[in-house]
């Protein structure tokens, strides 16, 4: 039990990174675009890790069960906004930052 | 008695009332586990899981989903893996000092059947490492990329089977068209 427990500690550390550095993706990429990019990836994996470094300390199927689905949820709701995002960005016209 | 199978195929009420039920079945396992045991959660579940079944069948037709097992075995850890370097590529260009992106856009005109399969391959494409669509046009999608130096073509083609394996699509007659 103990393995799982400091496995999951271990997870969860591992998303952090991740989330720190979708935020700072969105504040640093130039465009709408290219921040969307940051969002939806990184957090992600993100979320991902904690997941399951949250399902491998709970020691039980029905939390590791709702964990997962909460992630499912997450994938399918930030896959879709982001797609619209940007697609009501193109249709009004936001021309994609270019390197020069 | 073992029911005739040819008839159940051919029976378009039973098949409504077998992917209903499937459906209904869906839904209900959802709503059970992000509720637990609190059987009075259900007040607010029945009508929820009853309508979220009614609405599905009516925005993707049985006819549009159905998945394969194998397929589903392969994608998974296929996605799970690209995700995952997806998250790494965003790290590394956020936090690196110089000024890593060169973005893009490019068109892609997908196989895939309209429906389920095409939605589904467009929400995942926004996944992968440096690409993000932003555009579904019939069968064009505009593809958003980080890094137009990325071999983004190579991704999203192998990304396209993985889907038509995963929806019991064959691609392979239409390639020649």
């Amino acid at each position: 039990m103990e393995i799982l427990y400091n496995s999951g500690t271990l997870l969860i550390i591992m998303g952090v990174p991740f989330f720190w550095s979708g935020t700072v993706g969105l504040i640093r990429f130039p465009d709408i675009y290219t921040r969307l990019h940051a969002l939806t990836k990184a957090d992600n994996v993100g979320l991902g890790c904690i997941v399951c470094g949250l399902a491998l300390q709970s020691g039980s199927w029905t939390v590791t069960a709702k964990l997962l689905l909460i992630w499912l949820l997450v994938l399918i709701a930030s896959s879709a906004s982001c797609h619209l995002i940007a697609r009501s960005a193109m249709q009004k016209n936001i021309k994609p930052w270019m390197r020069s | 008695m073992i029911p005739d199978h040819h008839f159940l195929r051919n029976s378009t009420l039973l098949n409504v009332n077998r992917h209903s039920l499937l459906r209904i079945f869906i839904f209900s396992a959802v709503w059970l586990t992000l509720t637990g045991s609190d059987t009075s959660s259900w007040i607010i579940g029945v009508p929820a899981v009853l309508f979220a079944s009614k609405l599905s069948l009516m925005l993707a037709p049985p006819s549009q989903c159905l998945v394969s097992v194998s397929g589903a075995l392969r994608f998974i850890p296929f996605f799970l893996y690209q995700s995952f370097r997806g998250g790494l590529d965003v790290m590394r260009r956020a936090l690196s000092s110089q000024q890593l992106l060169d973005p893009g856009l490019v068109s892609y005109v997908t196989l895939l059947p309209e429906g389920s399969a095409r939605i589904f391959f467009v929400n995942t494409i926004s996944l992968l490492p440096g690409t993000l669509s932003a555009e579904l046009h019939e069968n064009t999608i505009t593809i958003h990329t980080l890094d137009r130096g990325m071999s983004i073509w190579a991704n999203i083609q192998t990304l396209e089977y993985h889907v038509a394996a995963l929806m019991h699509i064959s691609t392979e007659n239409k390639k020649g068209l």
